[in-house]
Formats: structure tokens, sequence, C-alpha cells
């Protein structure tokens, strides 16, 4: 078994056993949903921009903390020093807790997607599932930059609170772009329309995951 | 005659403005153990961190195996087994998924039996499917003694390994510290109290005001339980 396989299925068997990380991500996104859908119930609430902006604002909370989780735990006990004494790649532990990070997100995002579907009244259909590479793409983005900075934050007393002004600045111009593509694909646009923000999408996730494979091994150390 | 395996070279470490090691000088040749004594405070833990490559020196420099410790690659690091004073294990895995999990790390080819083998040499096979977080601070310290140890490395370093353990985990611990070096690895070992000497293996050396220097053991110090203790174990 390579070292990402195994850092992989000991952080899935870590939340299947004890963790209730993608539970809380799961009853954030619903908290967010609901009060989207009631703070703007005397607005144009039930369009496509509203809806967009709902599922990324449950993303990026989720995805707060889900890296924060999936970084804590190696904290108790001293594991993560255990982790870079071993020979392996720091760019390959880096992609494991990435990779541990997004199914959390998508597995929330999941969930966000179907209440977005109840609450703003959508159908299921083409339009929605335009969304999901969309919401996808996202989710690898903003898990590779909380991932590599709660690798930073996780040491910090104030953890919990440092990692969103960290994470979220750096990623608005993503973010921007996700939700653009997000409401166009909602609002039945032309892939045309979505294409230009997919481009600035793929791109940061590329810039992020390549920054987090470089810089993990020092932001997680801790001398 | 064999290159040493560790080497420092004035190596010298301040946290903020206090100095914790100074200018320290150091060789350990291959198979050869060394026991490092020192008070609360008087950098042991910090030496072996040093020597691992999880801190660096503030001056001087440590070479592990001829390389820079601020610069080992995976190969090298693949060599070395720390036993910390924190166990590295997951408090929500069990001993066995432990074990596994690290002998994958170090790319052994059948984990899950050097798991098992392990938990049998440290005593623990009984509480394989235990939580690490059921587990007593004893058992937990054979654990990662086992962690340490799990991949054969060529360089031991163990920070206070007879610290939380009963007369049975200490025999356990100096049986693995003699097996280490009768295959040839070298071991390095923080402790408190008054060390033993088994056989001319063993060079004991004293840690104290970032000092290191030969330790010479006053009378009360040598019958001390500790010291005789181990003696007698190391000696089996």
């Amino acid at each position: 078994m390579s070292p990402f396989a195994a850092v992989l299925r000991k952080d899935l068997r870590l939340e299947l056993r004890g963790g209730n990380s993608t539970l809380s991500l799961v009853a954030l996104s619903l908290m967010v949903m609901a009060v989207m859908v009631f703070t703007q119930a005397e607005a144009k609430s039930h369009d496509a921009e509203s809806a967009a902006a709902a599922i990324w604002i449950a993303m990026v909370f989720s995805g707060v903390i889900g890296a924060t989780r999936v970084l804590t735990a190696e904290r108790e006990n001293g594991c993560i020093r255990g982790l870079l004494l071993c020979p392996i790649d720091p760019a390959g532990l880096y992609a494991a807790k990435l990779c541990a990070a997004f199914i959390f997100m998508a597995i929330a995002e999941a969930a966000a997607m179907l209440m977005m579907v109840l609450f703003f009244n959508l159908d299921f259909g083409v339009p929605l599932l335009r969304t999901a590479p969309i919401l996808m793409l996202g989710a690898l983005g903003f898990a590779a930059a909380a991932t590599l900075l709660a690798a930073i934050s996780s040491r910090t007393r104030a953890g919990d609170m440092i990692l969103p002004i960290l994470a979220v600045p750096i990623y608005v111009p993503a973010l921007i772009a996700g939700v653009r593509a997000t409401a166009a694909a909602l609002g039945g646009a032309p892939m045309g329309a979505i294409a230009q923000w997919l481009k600035i999408m793929v791109a940061f996730d590329i810039l992020l995951v390549t920054a987090g494979c470089l810089l993990f091994e020092y932001a997680a150390r801790e001398d | 005659m064999s290159a040493p395996v560790v080497e420092t070279h004035k190596l010298s470490m301040l946290y903020g403005q206090s100095p914790v090691l100074r200018e320290i000088d150091f060789k350990l040749l291959p198979g050869y153990g060394a026991f490092v004594i020192g008070g609360n405070g008087a950098g042991k833990s910090t030496l072996l961190r040093i020597l691992a490559g999880m801190a660096a020196p503030t001056a001087g420099g440590a070479l592990i195996f001829g390389r820079d410790t601020r610069r080992m690659s995976a190969r090298y690091r693949r060599r070395i087994g720390m036993m910390a004073h924190q166990s590295f294990l997951y408090p929500n895995l069990t001993a066995r998924e432990n074990l596994e999990f690290y002998a994958a790390l170090y790319g052994l080819p059948e984990p899950r039996v050097s798991a098992e083998t392990w938990l049998d040499k440290v005593g623990m096979a009984q509480f394989a499917d235990a939580r690490v977080r059921a587990v007593s601070r004893g058992m937990e310290q054979r654990l990662s003694a086992a962690r340490a140890l799990i991949a054969d490395p060529l360089l031991v370093l163990l920070d206070e390994p007879f610290a939380s353990l009963d007369s049975d985990g200490a025999a356990i611990m100096a049986r693995l510290i003699r097996e280490a070096l009768d295959r040839g690895a070298s071991v390095v070992a923080a402790m408190h109290g008054v060390p033993a000497i088994a056989g001319t293996d063993f060079q004991v050396f004293e840690l104290a005001r970032g000092h290191l220097g030969p330790f010479t053991p006053k009378e009360e110090e040598t019958t001390a339980w500790t010291g005789a203790r181990i003696r007698s174990l190391l000696h089996r």
C-alpha cells in the first residue's frame, strides 16, 4: 500500500469511527441554506443567484471546518511529527490530507445541493447536473488552500479563527468565479458563458494544489 | 574503522536568548549505544529532536549517516527510529491499526504481519484490538517503542524509554535496545536517571548547562534502583 493510500485510509477510518466532521458539515450546510431562505423570504428569494450564493457560503464554511478537522487529528499525540519523520514524500502526505478534506466537503456539498433544490424550489435536471463539476472544482481549490493553511493554523491557539481569515481572502477570485459559474449554470446559460469562469477556477486549483505540495512540509513543521 | 552514524560539530541551540545546547561535539559508531543523562530542561529531548531532523540547530550541525539533519531525504529518514515523549499514535485507532499504518508508511512488504510481530515483541498481543485511547500510559509507551523500531532502523533515538514502564515493560525495553545493538544499529537514549553500562558498547554522557561531557557516577547513584535494575536487564 502506498503512503498516500495508507494516510487516506487512516483518515477515512478515523472519520467513520469517531469523527463527526462530515455530520457537522452537513448540519452546517443545512443551517446556511435555511438561514439564506428565511432571510430572503421577502426578496427575490428563489432565483439562481441566491441559490448559487447559498451553496457557496455553505461550501466555504464546511471547507474551513473539514480542513481543520483533518489536521487537528494529527496534532493529538504529536502524530504530525511521526508522519514527517516517516520516509514519505511531504507532497504525498499533503495530497492524502487534501483528498480526505475534499471527500468530506464533497459529501457535505452533495447534501447541500439536495437542500438547495428543496429550499430554492429548483428542478432536478440538466442545469443542476451542470453545477456538479463547478462545485467539485470549487471544493478541490478551497480544500487545497484550507488544508495547507490549516497545517499552520492548527498549531496556534486561535487556529479555528485564523484559518478563515487566511483562507477566504486567498480564495476570493475563485469564489467569485465559482458563484458566477454556478448562477449561470442554474440559470440555463450556454456553456460558453460558464467556461470563462471555469478557466479561472481550474487555474486557481492548479495554483493552490501546487503551492500545497511544495509548501506543506514547511507549514506542518513545528520547529 | 566505520564512519560514525552520528556526528555533531559544535552543535548549539538557543530557545529565545537561552542557550540549551552549547557547542556539542559527539560521535557514535555503528553498533554502539549512548545514554545521555540530564535533569529536567537539560536539553536531552532537544538534542534528540535535532538528531532526528525534527529541529534545526541554531549553530553548528549534526550529521546522521554523513548527511546534514536539516536536509535528510526519505532514504535517510527511513534509517531512523524515534521514540519521543509523545507516542505519535492515533488515540482512535487500535494498537494493531497504528502499527500497521506506520509499517505501511515505512514501505514494509506485509504491514499486518509486521504489526502482529511487534505486538508480540512488546507483549501487547492481547491488546491488539484495543484503541490507544483506552490503554495505559505504560502500554502506550510499549507501542511507541514498537512503532519506532518496526522498520529495523539503523539509528534508534529514545527519549526516556523506561518512563512509565513497569518491571516487565522495562525488561522488554531493555531487550529491544539490546536486540537493536546486536543487529548493528546505534542507539541514543536520553534519560533522567543514572545509567547502567552493559559491556563496552555503551557510552554514557551527561548533559548539564548545555554542555555534553562524560558521565562519572557517584557511588550512591550506581546503586540506585534505576541504574542497577536497567543494568541487570541489559545483561540478560
